[in-house]
């Protein structure tokens, strides 16, 4: 197993190169020069441009400067932006923020995912089933961005003004956990509606299988059917999905924490996508990567605890 | 200042404020039954920003987020009364004969946070420092008028030959003088801005160089200092608190945490729930909400800023030199439902070429060629045969949420004068600005002008002025040109105004520019608060914010 575990992260050393790569040469590929970002609408001045230019290496071809970009990241340095402040600093306590919301998310989504796929596929055909389903059409329908801000309104503000009920807070994240809630849940409610779905297929599949037939055949506790055998073989692919979305919740924070106003490097990646800060991109979706790694990792060698017939080589 | 401040944020706020317009208007109920909020600092009054651009250095702001902190952490020369009329604060006096060489006295009792008193070399050190172009400070342009300047900034490819401007001589530890390249009745009003903040010793590592951590931790001479440094980029508050050595007297709140957030809806959204006190800028889609839940703490007023659609006048395209033509695409423009459709209600009509906010402005200065009248729009137009004149393009930079307007502006046109109009956006702004530059640029522009300080010179010569360092429209008339330099040269502000009036007059009749919309200052705040003012700045008096 640890040669496997060797031999996967020497397999992610391309990958990293690649991704970076690609995302490098994208943002600098943006039209309009990322100097001119700087001044706003005025013009840049150009003595100014042409020292920064020098010290960023803007004149030179777009592979010298990977390769200057590389270097600076393999001694642990992710660079500056072009205002002067270390990318380091930028990074200080967001990447914190972000994890926290992408666990809070992934907490709501594996106990209300998990539980209403298996309640539906228990109660399969039954109205239960059948409004479960509705529900989660209803989640995976709603843009973030609408569903994000209504409840802010009728939780944050509403609540709070017509009962005096202070517990969800509007924005930021100065009342530490409580903080992650609202947003946490918001992130949640796509995957949520996704992961109900995968386990109740996942569950009924199982369910139909001849071992399961078997247990009960031989007079197995229903509830230990279900537990020890049908769950735990129905998990497999519900933990792929939970494991590869952690890397997505953590990406795909962008509009959450803009709406509920976290610093994480969601919101920190639309800004400086905005302000032109290549630096501060492409160190951003550099971490991103390495964190879908690990993670796509990880739940790789969960197979075999989930699967004892499961073997690494 | 052409504008720029808060148009990063904005724009980007746009994208999401737009999308969710839908969601956000119904909700407002009877907004009783609130009861005061538990996070924060306690006591602390807090206030909305965006992130400053920069570190907390007076010279190196520009934009409305950080001027807004600083005007916390500093006292200028002067500041601006409910008139827009500037009155001394450190000043004792700011006096001068001829216009050109100003002696400024201090008064004595105004002091650093760190206890040191506010000399007149503070003064001069700190206007050294942001004039040196080696620096590379963003407000650097406000000392141009100053003797010396162009030694310090002698342009592209050469080498300074000063480091401090020789226009500035310390005559004592309370007194200045200032000398100017040309007469200026105005200059006192300039000393007002965040520019022309002091620094203390305590700033300089070295002459001429600034400590690294001044710009978090800065040491000021204002009502408030800073509670703990801040770390730009990663800290979300700004706190500060008062500074009870003060020599105006305390503050009447204790402390000041200025909040930090990337949308205005969010913001609005706390402001609602009331954990969060002031916003001197309102989401556009929270407007009409604002107004009927915060009642008389709804705060409405002109701000500085001035919207055009420009031409280049003398190597444009034909309808852009014909100012007949130009008058009757002023005269098809339906400006009032454009400000209250498009922009909610947050842009009046604009009818003169000085902005309501400094004293010079004439209300209907404009007269017919602003109002809107499709008949006469459409004579004059055929009559100047504009018809025969091809497409008209109106350029806009498309990442600054102008798109809805121009687009407004470019039915209209088509309506009322059967012309064909191409709105073409381009990436930025500067785009424009380079190609009107190099005279490439043929069609129309969208254009807009904040004010530097609030005189109306400001308004005329950097625009239309010969050789004016926003000229883009190559507007060039020398009695204009002689009006706005006998303004400067009159003894006083007030004397100085009939001059640039008659100025303006000119550049009405021409219309270079056509004005559209003047900005105006949309803000609230909570019940925790009140008497909350706020200047043509857009920087709110912290120092009377009261507790309600």
């Amino acid at each position: 197993m640890g040669r496997y575990v060797i031999r996967r992260l020497l397999q992610a050393i391309p990958v990293l190169l690649g991704t970076t790569f690609l995302i490098f040469a994208i943002v600098y590929a943006l039209p309009g020069d990322p100097l001119q970002a700087l001044a706003g609408e005025k013009r840049v001045d150009p003595v100014f441009a042409a020292a920064l230019r020098e010290q960023f290496h803007l004149n030179d071809p777009l592979i010298v400067r990977y390769g200057y970009y590389v270097r600076d990241i393999l001694s642990g340095n992710f660079g500056t932006t072009f205002r002067g402040l270390p990318v380091s600093t930028i990074f200080e306590g967001k990447f914190q923020v972000t994890f926290q919301l992408a666990i809070t998310a992934l907490i709501f989504e594996a106990i209300i995912g998990i539980g209403l796929g298996l309640w539906a596929a228990l109660r399969r055909g039954k109205w239960e089933d059948k409004g479960i389903l509705a529900v989660t059409l209803l989640m995976v329908s709603i843009p973030t961005l609408v569903s994000g801000f209504v409840l802010q309104l009728v939780l944050g503000v509403q609540l709070k003004r017509n009962t005096g009920i202070d517990f969800f807070p509007v924005a930021g994240i100065q009342d530490g956990l409580r903080s992650y809630l609202l947003p946490g849940f918001v992130l949640a409610m796509l995957s949520i509606a996704y992961l109900t779905r995968l386990t109740r297929t996942s569950l009924m599949e199982t369910l139909r299988a001849d071992y399961v037939r078997t247990a009960i055949a031989k007079g197995m506790p229903r509830r230990r059917v279900l537990g020890r055998h049908a769950l735990r073989n129905s998990l497999i692919p519900l933990v792929t999905y939970l494991g590869a979305d952690l890397g997505t919740l953590m990406g795909g924070a962008v509009i959450t924490e803009t709406i509920f106003n976290l610093p994480g490097i969601g919101q920190q990646l639309f800004q400086s996508v905005y302000l032109r800060e290549n630096s501060v991109v492409v160190g951003i979706v550099t971490v991103l990567v390495l964190i879908y790694i690990v993670a796509n990792l990880v739940v790789d060698l969960l197979y075999a605890v989930l699967d004892p017939r499961i073997r690494y080589e | 200042m052409r504008v720029t401040k808060g148009a990063q944020i904005v724009a980007g706020t746009a994208l999401l404020a737009l999308a969710v317009a839908a969601c956000g208007g119904g909700g407002s109920s009877s907004g009783t039954g609130s009861s005061s909020s538990a996070a924060g600092n306690a006591g602390a009054v807090r206030v909305e920003i965006a992130e400053p651009q920069h570190d907390l250095i007076p010279g190196n702001t520009t934009e409305t987020s950080g001027a807004e902190v600083l005007n916390a952490l500093f006292v200028g020369l002067v500041d601006y009364d409910a008139d827009k009329k500037p009155y001394n604060r450190v000043a004792e006096s700011i006096e001068s004969t001829d216009s050109t060489t100003w002696t400024i006295k201090l008064k004595d009792g105004y002091k650093w946070h760190n206890g040191e008193p506010v000399t007149a070399q503070n003064f001069v050190d700190s206007w050294n420092f942001t004039a040196n172009g080696a620096n590379a400070q963003e407000g650097n342009y406000f000392f141009g008028s100053i003797k010396g300047y162009d030694d310090l900034n002698p342009g592209e490819g050469k080498t300074p030959t000063a480091t401090t401007l020789s226009g500035l001589k310390v005559v004592d530890d309370k007194t200045f003088t200032v000398e100017l390249k040309n007469p200026f009745s105005g200059f006192p009003t300039m000393l007002g801005y965040t520019a022309f903040y002091p620094l203390p010793k305590a700033a300089f590592e070295s002459e001429g160089k600034l400590k690294a951590d001044f710009g978090g931790n800065p040491i000021g001479n204002g009502p408030f200092k800073i509670s703990k440094p801040w770390k730009r980029g990663t800290d979300q508050t700004i706190s500060l608190v008062r500074d009870d050595n003060f020599k105006e007297g305390k503050a009447k709140v204790d402390a000041v945490d200025f909040k930090i957030y990337t949308d205005l809806s969010t913001a609005f959204n706390d402001l609602r729930a009331g954990n969060l006190d002031i916003m001197d800028q309102l989401p556009p889609e929270g407007i009409a909400t604002a107004k009927n839940e915060f009642g008389d703490r709804y705060i409405e007023q002109p701000s500085s800023g001035i919207g055009y659609i420009g031409f280049p006048t003398k190597n444009g395209a034909d309808y852009a030199k014909n100012a007949d033509v130009r008058k009757a695409i002023s005269m098809a423009i339906d400006r009032k439902t454009i400000t209250e459709t498009v922009f909610s209600g947050t842009r009046v009509p604009a009818d003169d070429f000085i902005s309501p906010v400094v004293s010079g402005y004439r209300q209907g200065a404009c007269g017919e060629a602003c109002t809107y009248d499709p008949a006469k729009a459409k004579a004059l137009f055929d009559q100047a045969g504009g018809a025969k004149m091809g497409t008209i393009e109106i350029g806009y930079n498309a990442d600054g949420g102008h798109k809805e307007w121009i687009e407004a502006v470019a039915n209209n046109l088509r309506t009322n004068l059967g012309v064909e109009v191409t709105p073409k956006p381009v990436e930025k702004f500067a785009a424009i600005l380079e190609d009107l530059g190099n005279k490439k640029w043929s069609g129309a522009f969208r254009m807009a002008w904040i004010m530097d300080y609030p005189s109306p010179e400001n308004y005329l010569r950097p625009q239309f002025g010969s050789g004016g360092s926003s000229n883009y429209s190559g507007f060039a008339s020398k009695e204009f040109d002689d009006l706005v330099t006998q303004g400067d040269a009159a003894k006083t502000l007030d004397e100085g105004i009939k001059f640039y009036q008659q100025a303006d007059d000119l550049v009405l009749k021409e219309m270079p520019y056509i004005p559209v919309y003047f900005y105006q200052t949309n803000g609230a705040y909570s019940q925790h608060v009140k008497n909350v003012k706020i200047d043509p700045f857009e920087r709110i008096d912290l120092f009377n914010v009261e507790k309600a």
